[in-house]
């Protein structure tokens, strides 16, 4: 009953557990930012081929990264145009 | 440089190589080593959660060993300790994408880097083992003094002496009171049994929480238990070879000891 009164009075926020909660929280959002090279494969073959139904691209300069920076991370995709396809893409 | 490569293992899961990997390197940093911890736990990374370094990771291990970063990209300083870096395990990738000859050729970098690599081995005994094992010069077995961790050690050990490595061993999670009731294995029955080398003992200390609560090292603690006993352990894969080994002891006996040499009681 004292441990609990004492607890009170002092509050909790000082503890390592409040600590450990804050710090989880960015972990499990930055774990989950990483991505396999894999994926980043599909991804650059799934995104050159729909903007290819929309524009003539030059492929081998298609450049897809990711970047990262202390507070946030971004997908950065880069391609010279040829030209625009007219019409309906289907 | 050349590098010693130390393999932290065990087996069984849980037992505390992550705990023992985290706080032998700085502690081995303070020494003034120039140190390199590598999560080897591929897919399952924890290492840098311990370490408090968690948002500092760009490059990791996979990219460092696939050569698509530069070693020195992928290891990240200690915010608190000079001479600690860390290279931690990728999330999105699984065991398989490294193999044990990756590591030997990895192993030669690392080695002229470094004067310690230690490697955190995932539990189990599988690829993820292979690969922490076969760059490495040395081993630490961890083990508690539990029936299932012993024979798991057991098992680990043949597999590193097959490998001509000898391994040394550290036992964690000792509980003195339990011991001393004749609750728990002691470590001279556990050395009896694995016939290995003792390199340190580490009591069970709430401590070790806090500290990755935190993200602050062990070692960096006050009054730490478990913290002062990973020092030595480091002291005596430093060459301290002579350093006698602590016995954990609980509270009560303590006293007793204090009041014998005083003369009080029986
Ligand atoms: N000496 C100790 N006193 C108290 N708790 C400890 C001690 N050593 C380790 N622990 C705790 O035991 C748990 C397992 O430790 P750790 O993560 O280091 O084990 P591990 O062998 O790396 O596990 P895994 O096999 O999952 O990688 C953790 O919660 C840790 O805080
Ligand atoms: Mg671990």
């Amino acid at each position: 009953m004292f441990n609990g009164l004492f607890r009170k009075v002092r509050g909790n926020k000082t503890g390592s557990g409040e600590i450990a909660k804050q710090r989880l929280k960015f972990a499990l959002i930055y774990d989950k930012l990483e991505i396999s090279d894999d994926t980043l494969r599909n991804l650059h073959r799934d995104m050159v081929e729909v903007i290819s139904r929309y524009f003539e691209i030059d492929q081998a300069a298609f450049r897809l990264d990711i970047h990262r920076s202390d507070d946030f991370s971004s997908l950065v995709v880069n391609t010279p145009i040829l030209s625009a396809k007219r019409g309906s893409p289907d | 440089m050349d590098g010693r490569i130390i393999v932290i293992t065990s087996g069984k899961g849980g037992v505390g190589k992550t705990t023992a990997t985290a706080s032998i390197g700085a502690a081995l940093a303070l020494q003034r080593k120039r140190v390199a911890v590598i999560d080897m736990d591929i897919g399952l990374r924890n290492l840098d959660v311990v370490m408090g370094l968690e948002n500092r990771i760009i490059f990791n291990v996979v990219d460092a060993v696939k050569g698509k970063c530069k070693l020195k990209q992928a290891a990240i300083k200690d915010r608190r300790i000079d001479d600690l870096f860390l290279i931690p395990a990728s999330q999105s990738d699984n065991k398989n994408v490294l193999s044990p000859k990756d590591m030997v050729q990895f192993g030669e970098k690392l080695r002229r880097e470094f004067d310690f690599v230690l490697m955190d081995c995932p539990a189990g005994i599988e690829r993820g083992f292979e690969n922490s094992v076969a760059a490495a010069d040395e081993a630490v077995v961890v083990c508690t003094p539990e029936v299932s961790s012993v024979r798991d050690a057991d098992r680990v050990i043949g597999l590193l002496y097959a490998r001509s490595i000898t391994p040394k061993l550290v036992v964690n999670r000792i509980i003195p009171e339990m011991v001393e009731k004749g609750d728990m294995l002691s470590h001279v029955d556990m050395v009896d049994v694995l016939s290995i080398e003792l390199v340190g003992l580490v009591p069970m200390d709430d401590h070790v929480l806090i500290s990755t609560n935190t993200g602050i090292p062990l070692v960096l603690q006050k009054k730490s238990k478990a913290g002062e006993a990973f020092q030595r352990i480091a002291m005596r894969i430093n060459g301290a070879t002579d350093l006698p080994i602590e016995v954990p002891q609980s509270q009560d006996r303590f006293w007793k000891k204090i009041g014998s040499k005083l003369g009080l009681g029986k």
